[in-house]
């Protein structure tokens, strides 16, 4: 048992340290063309901005910051170079992911949830 | 240093470090999809399989603790402590597993592949079934006997994951080898189709909404061994599964699994809460 316990602090300490990384921004990342010219249904719906605020609170402050404005481990997204992006490019990026830079996929969540988050990012 | 001060100093590192943290939502036991822990994120998990053997055996529970870390997004490891409990005979610790699952792929494909490798250093006490591979029901000679028989094993699985409109399909294929006795090699297989029962999410927070919920349903079984290629007395299962966002944080999720064998137990009733932790300490 006391060795089991052990092991557990040695793997724990391992991580936190481990948690020094900076997640590196991946130039490489391109978004298909069919991809990024895909229109946002929900582009006539700003009612629906508010469910994307809560989702992106709920998924993506946390390393965006709650006011999508980055931290060391994700950029900015308010910046000109995210903004000037076509929905269709943002929804892909969060859709897909990028497992290199450390963005998670959220293909997981309906399809008019990430067209939220694309309309909540439009906002910023 | 006693195990109770060792456990409550763990617990206060890991508070101390914590962050809020987005809580991943795939209902699954068994089967694993493409979506790996973010880097920088602990998700503790304590979950526990309740089986209802047939043939008059006794109930057993088989609880496990889950601590599963993000190192890079292509890269997650996981450590399991599992024991067992079986009513009128014993319980006892049955082992330890250590896993690690790797994406290839930068982005997501129509089919998105990973390649999990674990060690497991467990008893034939265990009975957690996280998955489930080669032929034969579980042995149900006495706990105390069955903990007295170690194993050392190298388990790898093929998963293979799609986001397909709204739903998750994944598929796995296990290969496992006892390095302590030869077995030969076991396979085994897993299959899962779930979805989120959410559409347009609403401004508003709530608690228990469709939104929080995802439902669905896994397939999961042996398929014997390289030194019997048959499916004779193999176990098999299939179990509606579903998960609910509790809170940003934690998960809860829940599943029936239906033995359709004679070599399966009647029932695996499965239940598991996950809570996660952002340990870069920022929000």
């Amino acid at each position: 048992m006391r060795a089991i316990l052990a092991a557990v602090i040695v793997v724990y300490a391992s991580l936190v340290v481990a948690t020094a990384q900076v997640r590196e921004r991946d130039n490489g990342w391109m978004v298909p063309p069919n991809a990024s010219a895909k229109q946002n249904p929900l582009a006539n719906r700003p009612d629906a901005a508010a469910g994307g605020a809560k989702l992106f609170q709920e998924r993506c402050a946390t390393c965006h910051g709650a006011d999508a404005r980055g931290t060391e481990d994700a950029p900015d997204l308010s910046q000109a170079d995210v903004q000037a992006q076509t929905d269709g490019a943002l929804f892909w990026k969060i859709s897909t992911g990028n497992s290199r830079s450390g963005m998670p996929a959220f293909s997981f969540l309906p399809e008019l949830q990430r067209w939220q988050l694309v309309l909540h990012l439009r906002q910023r | 240093m006693s195990p109770r001060r060792i456990w409550s100093l763990l617990t206060a590192l890991v508070l101390v470090n914590a962050a809020a943290a987005r809580a991943q939502d795939s209902p699954y036991f068994v089967t694993y999809d493409h979506y790996l822990e973010e880097p920088g994120n602990l998700e503790i998990a304590l979950a526990n399989t309740s089986g209802m053997p047939r043939g008059g055996h006794p109930t057993y529970l088989a609880p496990w603790l889950e601590l599963e870390y993000g190192v890079k997004g292509w890269w997650t490891t996981e450590l399991y402590l599992e024991g067992v409990s079986a009513r009128g005979d014993g319980s006892g610790f049955s082992g330890w597993r250590w896993e690690n699952r790797f994406r290839p792929l930068r982005s997501e494909h129509r089919i998105n592949p990973v390649l999990y490798v674990e060690y497991e250093s467990i008893n034939e006490a265990s009975r957690i079934q996280k998955e489930i591979v080669g032929a034969g029901p579980l042995s149900f000679e006495p706990i105390a006997d069955l903990r007295q028989e170690h194993m050392h094993e190298l388990e790898t699985k093929l998963i293979l994951s799609s986001a397909i409109s709204g739903w998750n399909v994944s598929e796995n294929v296990t290969f496992e080898k006892n390095l302590t006795e030869d077995e030969g090699l076991e396979f085994g297989y897993s299959v899962g189709v779930s979805r989120s029962l959410g559409g347009l999410a609403s401004g508003i927070s709530c608690r228990f909404c469709r939104e929080t919920l995802v439902a669905g349903v896994e397939l999961f079984g042996g398929l014997g061994t390289s030194h019997d290629y048959t499916l004779r007395e193999t176990r098999h299962y299939l179990a509606p599964v579903v998960a609910w966002r509790v809170s940003d944080r934690s998960t809860l999720k829940a599943s029936t699994g239906f033995g359709l064998t004679e070599a399966s137990d009647r029932y695996l009733l499965r239940v598991g809460w996950s809570y996660e932790l952002s340990l870069r300490g920022r929000r």
